[in-house]
């Protein structure tokens, strides 16, 4: 009997065991490539003779455009053309959350950087020289830059239509917080802020938009959901999806800016193309792309917490608010999920949450690693830090006196039945880590110019999209002939490794097949749409519809061989190229498909799979929020030079709950980049803005990013397999995981170090460092 | 793929007569040496020139020699060849240390030390150690070679003694005995990074006592600067911790920092005097 169902084949393969390549460090399917400089990115596809293209960007925060003059800028020998809001076909619209966003400014503009028009041209000599010559007719207007102050006005509004400058709330209601607070015997209550974060990708963003003799185009482009870029290139262009084919070659880092701004890279360039009927490379400089593209949340977090004597949590009132910038761009989700994540990985009884997204003349916010879950962790775990400390508690045991555990109700009234291995993966991290003594230890040596410290945080971070929100993933599998297989997926390849690391090996596992005969092709809008590469969900979710096609032709095979040899299929077992029965080879994997071939096997399937979802209340933030949380706990050690206020990360142990570890290695590397680049955030990157609202360290010198010197030693993560029923063998997602809690682990390190606490980030020597002159008196 | 070079002349002279000539034949013409700051800057319009003249194949403008009482920098050797030179570790270990700080190994293996200081930033790091040993500075021009102090070299934010048509040629450095030195470079990462602050000493203690000191920063006025009053308020005084303390505050009264996006005008006061406080204090070897 063949299984088709995708929930039987899920389960099956969920409870697996004696497993040969899932769970194994398998080399990357890309790595030769990548390492000899022959992986091929966006631009690498430009030839001679192709159009170029670059954006005008507006210098002004905030201002009634009323006519863009580019008659100069036309002049230019070797302009093609200057397109403009005007040129747009379709519709001049692409806010995700809310229709607030055009592609190209209209009517107003209402941050510096927000792109106005698209030189095209055939050099980038004469694109560069016009790009300066196209100027703007415009009627200033007040800019709003402090999203506390833009919360308050209505004489001053960023979207005239709205009537208001919040964009979007949220809330949450749980049991009485003022009973909860009754109840309390400490409160702590603090207010947090968080900056910008850009997301230096090495690659900025790009396109390169070809057109076809039916008026049918193709764009490749740095983006990380290719099906979300066919239906926004379709509604801009107001051509059918089916006429629109966007591929996703390696991409140079993504973190979630090339979520935002990919799909209006490729519209750009494709609009472009379509008017001028040529390829048409679109390529932001770097300065371009700092300016332009959204950024990591500013947020102000006011946390009040209570607990009792004997170590429990009794309630949370929160407010964020969220400085989104001039559009909402996906402000509203990340607000929400900062909402529904506010409490930690803790149960709590009594919660009252407000958010608040609110709209400023300053570059949108968007998504980035961690999305929304690094400010709001800052404060939750800052705020156990101050519980714990003036309950005279040690911080990991107040912790996991309140840690979710299966079968705990979260901040949303939901109960998570099973997939919660945080606890054990905090326990298990102390004693690693030797976390008491090193406390202890630290706390005794508090003297001298340097002084040490040890931080933990936990952080939990729910899988697929919020709410009922659906969420699918789905793939397409191909067996040729010879044995070899293709993989279609719309999962790209960023970096992150899925295509070209766990998805071979699911396959590999499930068919029986030796990997190298695996091609994973992927980022392309001729496979399914298996969702947005987003939301460390390029396995965990993304991998779902590999599993169900290569489980369906697993199936298929495994009926054919039980009747061709006249046997059950238990005593059929397919591994490592080779069918065996009862013990004994039979055939390999290539005699296998040859045969199936001239039987009647259908060798190729789709794997659609819908996720199941519950109800969820918006007016008291109850219900459903997500199907899974992965779950980490970080432990991290500090040096603060007490005379400059320079932090130094020593050490990061980390220990995951995210069900299946597919690859390890993978996984480790995603930790580490994820550690970096959090430790990056809370001590040294820093958007400076001017007066007028304009970003002005817009380049690499300016604005600083870690390097090999900050790296310091990571240790292998402890790993809790507490397995989520629909994830691919099990699996949760990883990639942002190790992002949310370091500035918390990184903050709770110092203030022990230094027995006081800095609410504020970035943790730079100037802000320490009179933060040190404060406590000495000096 | 915008980064791109506008069209320019490019000159690559052999002698540095042939450079002089072509910086005065050729209008809107300037010096290239390692191009790390000025390709960059050209590329991005931060910079224009109609005509580069290339010096690096120009033969006495390269090499470390030790001429016995002085030793002698071309000024367009590279930084990595600085770095891996027995004559300046052993006799110029402060520029040593500067250096070191200095970059990536493939930028100190294009950048130049003359390149460092005609770029003329405030955050010169060649600047500071330079300026403790009083280096002096060959300029070759239309009349012939001149020698400026590094100390009237840089007249401010970005500008220099050179005329336009001037080639900076060597960089010479009187030996002297200097007892101690000590360098601190503080920047918003641990490498690969422009400074906030950074604090170069020299000195020379005999018995107890300071003979001579030398003390210079960068990235705290419109150029690298000498700390002339602290070192005259250490100059004569017998070495120790409390003095040392006491006058290192005077350099924040010699500096004029200001807010960017690196750091505030407080902070490198601040770390200025923390800065000369440590470097003196390893200078002058005080326990």
């Amino acid at each position: 009997m063949v299984v088709e169902d995708p929930r039987s084949i899920v389960k099956r393969w969920l409870e697996a065991e004696s497993l040969l390549v899932v769970g194994k460090s398998v080399e990357r399917a890309d790595s030769i490539e990548k390492a000899l400089g022959r992986a091929r990115f966006v631009e690498d596809f430009f030839e001679e003779g192709y159009l170029v293209a670059r954006l005008v960007l507006a210098k002004v925060p905030h201002a009634r455009l009323r006519a863009i003059d580019y008659s100069r800028a036309l002049g230019v020998p070797g302009v093609a053309r200057v397109l403009t809001y005007r040129d747009v076909p379709g519709e001049n619209q692409v806010g995700y959350a809310i229709p607030d966003q055009p592609l190209l400014a209209e009517g107003k503009v209402r941050y510096c950087g927000e792109p106005v028009a698209i030189v095209v041209g055939r050099n980038p000599d004469a694109v560069n020289e016009a790009v300066e010559l196209v100027e703007l007719d415009i009627e200033p207007l007040p800019a709003l830059l402090d999203p506390l102050e833009a919360m308050e006005r209505r004489d001053v509004l960023v979207h005239d239509s709205l009537g208001s400058n919040i964009a979007f709330r949220t809330r949450v209601r749980k049991g009485d917080v003022e009973e909860g607070f009754s109840k309390a015997d400490v409160l702590v209550e603090n207010t947090y802020r968080t900056h910008h974060q850009e997301h230096a990708y090495l690659e900025p963003e790009a396109a390169l938009a070809i057109p076809d003799l039916e008026n049918r185009i193709t764009v490749l482009a740095t983006i990380q959901y290719p099906h979300l870029g066919q239906r926004i290139v379709s509604r801009v262009l107001g051509t059918p999806a089916s006429y629109v084919k966007i591929v996703a070659p390696y991409i140079g880092g993504g973190f979630g800016g090339k979520d935002d701004e990919g799909p209006l890279v490729a519209a750009r360039a494709a609009l472009a193309a379509y008017h001028l009927r040529k390829p048409v490379f679109l390529y932001y400089t770097r300065e371009d792309s700092i300016q332009t593209h959204p950024k990591r949340e500013a947020a102000v977090i006011r946390y009040k917490s209570g607990a009792s004597r004997d170590g429990k949590l009794t309630a949370i009132e929160v407010t964020i608010i969220h400085d989104t910038g001039a559009y909402a761009n996906r402000g509203p989700f990340i607000l929400w999920r900062a909402t529904m994540h506010s409490s930690g990985p803790y149960y709590v009884p009594n919660a009252k949450v407000d958010g608040y997204c609110v709209y400023t003349n300053k570059v949108p916010q968007g998504s980035f690693r961690g999305f929304g879950n690094p400010p709001i962790h800052f404060a939750v775990e800052s705020q156990m830090d101050r519980l714990a400390e003036k309950l005279g508690m040690d911080p990991v045991e107040f912790r996991l006196a309140n840690m979710l555990r299966p079968g705990s109700e979260t901040l949303t009234g939901q109960v998570l039945e099973s997939s919660v291995g945080v606890h054990e993966a905090l326990r298990r991290l102390a004693a690693a880590s030797s976390w008491r003594t090193k406390r202890q230890e630290y706390e005794r040596s508090r003297t001298g110019r340097f002084r040490r410290g040890i931080g933990a945080a936990v952080a939990w971070h729910g899988n697929s999209t919020s709410r009922g929100v659906p969420d699918w993933s789905n793939a397409y599998i191909h067996v040729a002939r010879d044995g070899s297989v293709s993989v279609y997926t719309g999962i790209v390849e960023m970096g992150q490794g899925s295509p070209s690391s766990s998805h071979r090996q699911l396959v590999a596992e499930i068919l029986g097949c030796p990997a190298d005969k695996i091609r994973v092709v992927f980022g392309t809008t001729d496979a399914p749409d298996s969702g947005a590469t987003h939301a460390s969900r390029g396995t965990s979710v993304g991998a779902i519809g590999i599993v169900v096609a290569a489980g369906r032709i697993r199936s298929r095979l495994e009926s054919f061989l039980s009747e061709y040899y006249n046997v059950e299929r238990e005593r059929i077992r397919m591994s490592g190229g080779q069918v065996v029965v009862d013990g004994e080879v039979r055939m390999s994997w290539e005699e296998l498909v040859a045969l199936a071939y001239t039987k009647g096997v259908d060798l190729s399937a789709t794997g659609y799979f819908f996720l199941p979802k519950g109800a969820f209340n918006d007016d008291v933030g109850q219900g459903f929020a997500y199907p899974a949380f992965s779950f980490i706990a970080v432990i991290a050690e500090v040096e603060v030079d007490t005379c400059t206020g320079g932090v130094r990360v020593l050490e990061v142990h980390p220990a995951l709950a995210i069900g299946r570890v597919i690859n390890p290695e993978a996984v480790k590397t995603q930790v580490e980049g994820a550690v970096l680049q959090g430790i990056g955030y809370a001590l040294m990157e820093r958007l400076v803005f001017s007066p007028e609202g304009r970003i002005v360290n817009d380049n690499l010198t300016d604005y600083v990013i870690p390097t090999s010197h900050e790296v310091p030693v990571i240790r292998d993560p402890i790993f809790v397999e507490d397995l989520w029923e629909f994830g691919p063998f099990g699996a949760k997602g990883v990639g942002e995981m190790a992002f949310i809690p370091m500035p918390a682990a990184v903050a709770n390190a110092l203030s022990h170090a230094l027995g006081a606490r800095i609410t504020e980030l970035p943790l730079t020597p100037e802000r320490v460092y009179s933060v040190i002159k404060q406590i000495s008196g000096g | 793929m915008y980064y791109k070079l506008p069209r320019i002349e490019y000159y690559r002279p052999k002698t540095l007569e042939e450079a002089v000539r072509l910086l005065e034949e050729v209008e809107g013409s300037k010096v290239i040496a390692g191009g790390t700051d000025l390709l960059v800057d050209m590329k991005t319009s931060r910079a224009k020139a109609r005509a580069l003249v290339d010096v690096n194949s120009i033969a006495e403008l390269r090499g470390v020699e030790d001429l016995g009482e002085v030793v002698r920098i071309g000024a367009a050797t590279k930084l990595q060849e600085l770095l891996e030179s027995p004559i300046i570790s052993e006799n110029l270990p402060l520029l040593r240390a500067a250096v070191e700080s200095m970059a990536s190994w493939q930028i100190r293996n294009m950048a130049t030390i003359g390149g460092n200081l005609c770029n003329a930033s405030p955050a010169a790091d060649t600047a500071p150690p330079l300026l403790a040993y009083e280096a002096e500075l060959v300029i070759a021009g239309r009349g012939g070679l001149r020698t400026v102090p590094i100390t009237k070299f840089f007249t401010g934010y970005r500008r220099t003694a050179l005329s336009p048509t001037e080639v900076l040629k060597d960089i010479i450095v009187r030996k002297s005995e200097w007892t101690g030195w000590g360098y601190i470079k503080l920047g918003r990462r641990g490498g690969f990074t422009l400074s906030v602050v950074a604090v170069a000493a020299l000195a020379r203690v005999r018995d107890g006592v300071i003979e001579d000191v030398r003390i210079a920063l960068n990235s705290v006025a419109p150029t690298p600067v000498r700390a002339y009053r602290t070192e005259e308020a250490l100059r004569g005084r017998e070495v120790s911790r409390d003095l040392l303390e006491k006058v290192a505050r005077t350099v924040v009264d010699e500096i004029s920092p200001i807010d960017d996006v690196r750091s505030t005008a407080w902070y490198r006061r601040e770390m200025s005097y923390r800065l000369a406080l440590d470097a003196l204090t390893e200078a002058l070897g005080v326990k």
